[in-house]
């Protein structure tokens, strides 16, 4: 048996049916505790990154997208599909959690081959599809090695393989550039931009702020079960206008310069760096800020430099949860 | 129907996928061994008893054979040099004796003489007692000690000033034991339970002594078992230096021998077994060696008692509910859930895979444990049983273990979408199913067991001795027809798959770790 071809799969009934990924006012508790509260997604394809702290509810929005919990209230649909109907939804995506799930006896190949036999490939294709899988995520060396034996890198890698060996729409992972090597994590970077650019989902979790920093088309923003923000970064930037800004002033005399800047009624706050080299200085008002700065620089003291500290999705993140 | 993927068969392949991956794990699971060994254990109990059997056979024939007729003429109370003289030479003959230290019965009335030669100077007069009884009771007991001279007949502890270790009571002092009379009952003796138990009497200055007279608690009227076993008598002129001067250890004991004699004749087929006693005939007992009638009752046994109420019922609980909780406590079980296929299917492949390998561990089982009892016994015996119906019992035990794992599985599989600790389920249904012979006939039919037992060919055997309750509980009143058993427990199953179905749809997974 082949396996039915794309267009079928991915649209269901055929038609119009709604590309994104969206989340409608989705709660979900484990027993009285929270796990996700009143989530509101629509998440368009490229990449967009999960972020947020540990126990935030990351893997919880990706379970749920994925049919592994259930809602308590709301309606999630994966590109028209809900994820109560894994006959379906399994078809067009692939999940990469956390866990191992290989059997002590299975090689890397013989593993992924076993899951695309679920898909009703014959024997032949499954394995074309689990090598080619393999390939993408340069692992076809370890292949016939068992996967008890990889290293946490080449598991990672594994998981990632088996995600996309049926070479699904939407792809939700796990963390998925935790322990992979510099060069393996550049090229996993390219693979996930290179299905961006073919109209995929690639939704990811990560709490290594600069990776997705630099991949992401979008972040969500997540904390304590909440959305608090969610749109590219930029977008999430000027969502958040109303907080101060940050800026980053490199200079000899830092602790001078703090006392000049500490007077203005826009700065409320200044963080001495411990080299005494430099300061950071939240502000409510950037034009004032501008002015101050040039004033100071005319009393004498010398600035080596001046960035805006929050353009980067850590500086986000730390305004909107507090610092965590 | 949803498209290709949709169809019957296509989920069906799909369910068979899932059942193959399953399987291998099923069968080769390192910590499936144990369920392996549960299976096997029957046979490996059967080679056992067949390979002792034949061993023995082989032992009794080099004996020499006798003949059948005249060893079912050896009769109870004949000697062993006439049945000797009857039967020839046994093929085993073993000798032993048996000597046991009893107490003389009767002879001393609890009174014994001490006698030291020759006479010394004592002032004090000390008995010392390390076993007090003879029934192991740490209380001393002493009616009388009597100290004579030289002539003999003057006792010189009476009245005199005794000391002893602490009286069992104020009105069983020592100075009871000097006080010249035996009959006035338990107050009228020295009784002592303090440690060192010893007993003194002053004799008021050095005299002569030559003999002791001690009454024990038989002559006061006590229990022969009360008199005092190990004691010594010392004495002393100063009350500081003691000599021992008489010592008594086991007084009243004698060896009492029995001599045992153990012949086997052998007949070729049953052995007789003769216990003589001091040369007479006690006991006889002559049975074939290899007993196919009881090797058949004791299969019944093992595969009711063993087989089916616990090797099977473990073996289940232990694959099935790994296929569910098992997974989740592994956290593996997510990779199911993420094929692309229906819960049911997903249940329905790991059903299959479990029942398949369970049928094929325990079925096999049973039919091994079946193939190894019948092996020792000899052709003709076989042909007979084989004429009488032997290979419909083979098959119908294979069906009981098969339908076991049918029953027992479809129950732990549900059980493990529930719960994920074993212990507590497989307790409960333990005493559910161990109790299923008192519960009213309605509730009797929402037990596996029920049905199992009402399959099984040959009734458990079970002694007559038995408690009613005990009874009711082994072996079910009213056993159902075997259609009616197959029936009930397949539609019984069929309602446990149906809710273990309801609940994987609505299964998350949770590994406790959730981010």
């Amino acid at each position: 048996m082949t396996a039915p071809d794309r267009s079928e799969r991915a649209g269901g009934s055929g038609g119009a049916t709604p590309a994104g990924v969206i989340f409608d006012e989705v709660s979900k508790f484990y027993g009285d505790v929270l796990g996700v509260n009143r989530v509101t997604l629509n998440i368009p394809p490229g990449i967009t990154s999960l972020v947020g702290p540990n126990g935030s509810g990351k893997t919880t929005l990706m379970n749920l997208m994925t049919g592994l919990l259930h809602p308590d209230h709301g309606r999630i649909l994966m590109r028209g599909i809900s994820p109560r109907d894994p006959e379906r939804l399994m078809r067009i995506t692939g999940y990469a959690t956390q866990y191992d799930t290989a059997p002590r006896w299975a090689t890397g190949f013989t593993f992924i081959t076993t899951g695309l036999l679920l898909f009703g490939y014959g024997r032949k294709e499954a394995e074309e599809k689990a090598w080619k899988a393999l390939e993408r995520v340069s692992l076809t060396e370890a292949a016939n090695r068992k996967v008890a034996g990889y290293s946490k890198g080449m598991r990672q890698r594994v998981r990632l393989a088996q995600a996309i060996a049926h070479d699904p729409d939407i792809l939700v992972l796990d963390e998925p550039l935790n322990g992979l090597d510099p060069l393996v994590r550049a090229e996993t970077i390219a693979q996930f931009r290179a299905w961006a650019n073919e109209g995929k989902h690639v939704i990811l979790s990560s709490h290594v702020l600069q990776e997705v920093d630099l991949i992401s088309d979008q972040v969500v923003l997540i904390a304590n079960g909440m959305i608090i923000a969610e749109g590219t970064i930029r977008t999430v930037r000027e969502e958040i206008q109303e907080h101060p800004s940050q800026y980053l002033i490199r200079c000899r005399d830092a602790s001078g310069v703090a006392s000049r800047l500490f007077v203005e009624d826009h700065v409320t706050e200044i963080r001495l760096n411990d080299d005494r080299m430099g300061l950071l200085v939240m502000t409510r008002d950037r034009e004032q800020f501008a002015r101050a700065l040039g004033t100071i620089a005319l009393n004498g003291h010398r600035i080596d430099g001046v960035v805006p500290a929050d353009e980067n999705v850590d500086a986000l993140y730390e305004y909107l949860i507090g610092g965590e | 129907m949803r498209g290709v993927n949709g169809t019957f068969s296509a989920r069906a392949r799909q369910a068979w996928t899932i059942a193959r991956i399953e399987l291998r794990r099923a069968f080769f699971a390192k910590r499936g061994l144990w369920v392996y060994a549960l299976a096997l254990l029957p046979a490996l109990a059967f080679f056992g008893h067949g390979i002792d059997a034949k061993m023995d056979l082989a032992r009794l024939g080099r004996g020499g054979l006798t003949d059948a007729a005249l060893m079912n003429g050896v009769q109870k109370g004949e000697t062993l040099d006439a049945v000797k003289a009857r039967l020839g030479k046994p093929a085993e003959d073993n000798a032993g004796t048996r000597v046991r230290r009893v107490r003389k019965k009767g002879g001393d009335n609890g009174t014994t003489t001490h006698v030291i030669e020759p006479a010394v100077d004592a002032r004090f007069v000390r008995m010392n007692i390390s076993r007090p009884t003879y029934n192991g009771q740490q209380v001393a007991r002493i009616f009388e000690f009597e100290i004579y001279g030289a002539d003999g007949k003057q006792n010189l502890a009476l009245g005199r000033p005794a000391t002893g270790s602490e009286p069992c009571s104020p009105d069983q002092g020592p100075e009871k034991a000097v006080n010249g009379s035996v009959a006035g009952g338990k107050t009228d003796g020295w009784c002592a339970n303090g440690w060192p138990l010893f007993l003194q009497v002053d004799l008021g200055a050095p005299r002569p002594v030559k003999r002791f007279v001690v009454k024990h608690a038989s002559a006061g009227g006590g229990s022969a078992e009360w008199d005092t076993r190990d004691f010594n008598i010392q004495v002393s002129t100063d009350g500081k230096t003691f000599g021992t001067v008489a010592t008594s250890y086991g007084a009243g004991f004698v060896d009492e021998r029995t001599e045992y004699r153990y012949l086997v004749y052998f007949d070729g087929r049953r052995e007789a077994r003769l216990q003589f006693v001091d040369g007479t005939l006690d006991s006889m007992n002559i049975e074939p060696v290899l007993n196919f009638e009881e090797d058949r009752a004791v299969f019944a046994g093992i595969f009711q008692y063993f087989f089916l109420r616990l090797a099977i019922f473990f073996g289940c609980l232990g694959m099935f509910m790994y296929l569910f909780s098992g997974e989740m406590s592994n956290r593996t079980l997510h990779y199911w859930f993420l094929a692309p296929a229906p819960r049911e299917i997903v249940l329905a492949g790991k059903y299959a895979a479990g029942l398949i390998a369970s049928t094929v561990i325990f079925g096999g089982g049973a039919l091994l444990a079946f193939a190894v009892m019948i092996w020792p016994h000899d052709a003709v015996e076989l042909q007979a049983y084989w004429n009488a119906g032997g290979m419909s019992h083979a098959f119908w035990y294979v069906t009981a273990a098969a339908l076991g794992c049918v029953g027992y599985g479809t129950v732990f599989l549900a059980v493990g979408l529930y719960i994920r600790n074993p212990i507590v389920p497989a307790a409960v249904l333990l005493a559910w199913e161990a109790s299923s012979g008192v519960l009213p006939q309605m509730l009797q039919k929402v037990s596996i067991l029920y049905y199992l037992q009402s399959l099984c060919p040959v009734p458990a055997p079970i002694d007559n001795d038995v408690p009613a309750l005990i009874r009711l509980l082994a072996v079910p009143a009213a056993p159902a027809s075997r259609p009616a058993a197959i029936l009930g427990l397949l539609l019984l199953s069929a309602l446990v798959l149906w809710i273990a179905s309801r609940a994987v749809r609505r299964m998350e997974i949770s590994y406790g770790t959730e981010s």
